[in-house]
């Protein structure tokens, strides 16, 4: 424990030596990084903003991450879950359309990651190099979409057209002027749907039964090569209602370039969070508002890049912290 | 080694333990599970520290900081659990850690090699993965890496625990042969008839103390073994209770035969019935087919060909998990990969294989509550020591691991035990405790076929053994059904 506090200290001092190095202010970037992200409601419904597909796609990562699995292809079941949800909106508009584009985004999201977990669980191909591999696809595959056959009428951009209101999902809660979207809403409800499948379900535990020693899981009666498989397909289906959400809450509208790399910065999400659920939810909450706020700090001259460093040294810490050895007591 | 104290948290694992070991002589540790054996041999080869204490090694002070500086001073260990890794081969496997410079010359180090498995009649093909050898194989490579660091003091911790007689002979056999070129053997054992045949002196410890050190030619087994369990216990030494007569056939397997890809069937022909009632062992030395008529059963092994059932119904479509949700329990050979999830809480552990029957779950949802109580009982069955249910099973020591698993496995009435070894690493009262709970649960119908190398262990405590050789199933005729001799020779039989 108090090699962890050392080192949480060290990497502290090595932050705040970056900032003087770089000639900024410690004391006054940090006051305006906590302004830019909690300072006014416009500055919170902007790192809410931000939290939502973050909190999705947490939970994508988290999922696999327990069933042993590391889905690093969760940037590219977004995107294509995203590319999905904004077709389907456009050509049914309506609250039928939103139902439609919520099915047809996980399955396009579950489509994108299941050839991954196939290869993983049956010819033992490992998940992150054919994920990773399948991002890239993505992002070329949707990007040439909104091109050409997707692409609004009359429009510069390869963007689609913006959906009407009637398709678009209201924010669910206003306090005054702050807005809580429907996303994020049901981002809260599924984490706690989460962590109480994890711990009570037959389903859960065997999850991460296979996750943890696949081999003992088999002489307990599970198969961890359909486990692989399923939990590959649930991870793809969440990362895909992420990339709906979205563009029914957030975006109004699928375009090249849609993802600034939520699916990358979800697997910080999930990692600091650690083994569980519920702690997606504070994980995402702070990269979101590091994200608003590094714009803030961007506008005060401080590199924004300096949030992407707090993020890395909190992960090294958080592993350090998680991975301590076990001493035996008995 | 003076006054030695060592606490856990609150366990105090050593409570100022003296040990005295004269040079050039085999040394016996022996103890129950949780005895502090491990611990206080971990404290000498400078894995853990000493809050007090100290070691001296020929008069000198030396109290190590680390393994390595232990192995320095000429102090080896060989641990419960091998440290060799598959996929190295053995020459890499054995100069690891102790390359002689940056650079491996290959040549030189297979020459040296050589040389120092030659001196003790052992014999490697030292390019080949360390994978492919036995467990006698990795035993003996482990030895050699002592060797190759110039090890003067060996610790072998449970050396034999993996290997069958013949294996174990020519293991004590090299011991011997070290101590007669003036090496120094700890040996950390529960087998007493090894105590007996190849020590000079036997320290006895209980409770993390030491209680007894004797020169072995002035005691008997029967002495050591009460000063083991504590002067106000009983060993159970009485004559087997027969179980009643054998009732219907519970597991019949009729031409079984397994490949799994070679060229030689793993398993062939195997016709054997075990019916209710019966302690059937199955003896035999590793590697000859026991892995495989587990795995056969149990519903791993998928390449099966002639016919299995269970209480009358084939298994042939049944999935593992059919198969266990239908009252058969397995203890498969490897506690580690196979057994338990280490990381995982004990409670979650003691779930784990009974996670989807009553009365922990209704198939989709697990009781907490039903889980607790289900723990607590399997871990008290056969006295599991534990800091706390939610602790992570890591933090119980090997010995302690194995009573839960053995209480998992037979708790929920089941109707058929499929067991490796259901007493690996327990001390003789936990052994007497776990077959003795076998065979009260035979008694009242369930059956159990049990896996061993150990064959005293199946003939003190099987109503039949059949043997093992090559993938082939013999029997004794009944009239040799416990003679150690007749089912020695079918082991090794041509």
């Amino acid at each position: 424990m108090a090699k962890i506090i050392l080192l949480a200290a060290g990497l502290g001092a090595f932050l705040v030596a970056l900032l003087l190095f770089s000639k900024s202010d410690p004391i006054g970037a940090a006051k305006v990084l906590a302004q830019g992200s909690f300072g006014s409601e416009s500055a919170i419904n902007g790192t809410l903003r931000q939290t939502m597909p973050l909190l999705l796609a947490g939970l994508a990562v988290f999922l696999s991450l327990r069933a042993g699995l590391f889905n690093i292809g969760v940037e590219g079941q977004l995107v294509v879950g995203a590319l999905a949800a904004a077709v389907i909106a456009l050509k049914f508009p309506g609250p039928v359309g939103i139902v439609l584009a919520v099915v047809g985004s996980c399955a396009a999201g579950a489509l994108w990651a299941v050839p991954a977990g196939i290869i993983r669980a049956y010819r033992n191909g490992h998940e992150v190099i054919t994920t990773i591999m399948l991002n890239s696809v993505a992002t070329f595959l949707t990007s040439y979409l909104v091109e050409s056959p997707f692409k609004a009428p009359g429009q510069q951009e390869p963007t689609t057209t913006s959906l009407p209101a009637s398709s678009q999902l209201p924010p669910l809660l206003t306090l005054g002027s702050l807005t809580v979207s429907t996303g994020l809403v049901l981002g809260i409800v599924m984490t706690v749907a989460l962590f109480f499948w994890l711990r009570r379900s037959v389903s859960g535990f065997e999850l991460q039964a296979a996750g943890a020693n696949p081999r003992a899981a088999l002489f307990a009666g599970v198969q961890p090569k359909r486990v692989i498989v399923r939990a590959m397909a649930a991870s793809g289906a969440i990362a895909g209602f992420a990339g709906c959400m979205q563009v029914l809450c957030t975006e109004g509208r699928f375009y090249s370039g849609f993802s600034p790399g939520y699916g990358f910065d979800a697997l910080g999400v999930a990692l600091l969070a650690g083994g569980n659920a519920l702690g997606v939810l504070p994980a995402s909450l702070l990269f979101g508002a590091l994200a608003k706020g590094g714009t803030a700090l961007q506008i005060e001259g401080v590199p924004k890049g300096i949030t992407t460093v707090i993020l890395g040294l909190l992960i090294v810490v958080a592993a350090a912290f998680r991975y301590r050895t076990v001493k035996t007591v008995a | 080694m003076i006054g030695i104290s060592k606490a856990f948290g609150a366990v105090q694992a050593l409570d100022s333990v003296n040990l005295s070991v004269e040079a050039g002589t085999i040394h016996a540790i022996v103890g129950e599970n949780g005895a502090g054996k491990t611990t206080l041999m971990n404290v000498l080869f400078g894995a853990y520290r000493p809050d007090s204490g100290e070691i001296r090694v020929q008069g000198r002070e030396a109290t190590f900081g680390s393994a390595g500086a232990a192995s320095k001073a000429g102090i080896g260990m060989v641990s419960q659990h091998y440290g060799v890794i598959p996929a190295l081969t053995c020459l890499e496997n054995l100069v690891l850690g102790d390359e002689r410079g940056q650079i491996l010359d290959r040549r030189a180090l297979k020459a040296k090699a050589q040389e120092i498995a030659g001196s003790m009649g052992f014999s490697f093909d030292w390019d080949e993965e360390a994978s492919s050898l036995s467990p006698a194989g990795a035993q003996k490579l482990e030895i050699l890496k002592l060797l190759w660091r110039d090890s003067r003091i060996m610790i072998l911790d449970e050396p034999t625990a993996m290997l069958g007689p013949s294996d174990a002979d020519s293991l004590f056999a090299s011991m011997v042969s070290l101590v007669e070129r003036g090496a120094t053997v700890i040996l950390v054992t529960h087998r007493l008839p090894e105590v007996m045949s190849y020590c000079k002196r036997a320290t006895v410890m209980r409770g993390g103390g030491v209680v007894a050190d004797v020169a072995v030619a002035e005691t008997t087994s029967r002495e050591l073994a009460q000063l083991i369990v504590g002067p106000n216990k009983h060993i159970m030494v009485d004559e087997r209770v027969p179980t009643t007569s054998a009732g219907d056939p519970v597991l019949e397997m009729s031409h079984v035969t397994v490949r799994s890809g070679h060229e030689v069937p793993r398993l062939s022909d195997i016709n054997l019935i075990v019916r209710a009632g019966e302690v059937v062992g199955v003896a035999g030395v590793d590697g000859n087919g026991q892995r495989e008529l587990i795995e056969a059963i149990a519903g791993i092994e998928h390449s099966v060909s002639g016919s299995i059932r269970f209480r009358g119904a084939d298994l042939a479509r049944s999935a593992t998990r059919d198969r266990l949700d239908s009252g058969i329990s397995v203890i498969p050979e490897n506690r580690h990969e196979e057994g338990v999830i280490e990381s995982w809480s004990v409670e979650d552990n003691a779930a784990l294989g009974v996670e989807r029957v009553k009365p922990l779950s209704n198939g989709h949802w697990i009781d907490a509550k039903a889980k607790t109580t289900f723990a607590q009982a399997a871990a008290n069955r056969f006295h599991t020591r534990h800091g706390g249910l939610r602790l992570p099973l890591a933090s119980l020591s090997g010995g302690n691991q194995q009573r839960l698993i053995a209480g998992r496995a037979l708790a929920l009435n089941p109707k058929l035990l499929v067991a490796f070894q259901p007493a690996r690493g327990l001390d003789l009262g936990g052994t007497a405790d776990v077959y003795g709970a076998i065979r009260t649960q035979c008694r009242e119908g369930m059956a159990a076929l049990i896996v061993s190398f150990d064959l005293d262990e199946l003939l003190e405590h099987c109503d039949r053994i059949v043997v093992l050789n090559h993938g082939v199933l013999a029997e004794p005729a009944s009239a040799h059904s416990h003679d150690r001799q007749e089912i020695g020779r079918l082991m090794v039989a041509g």
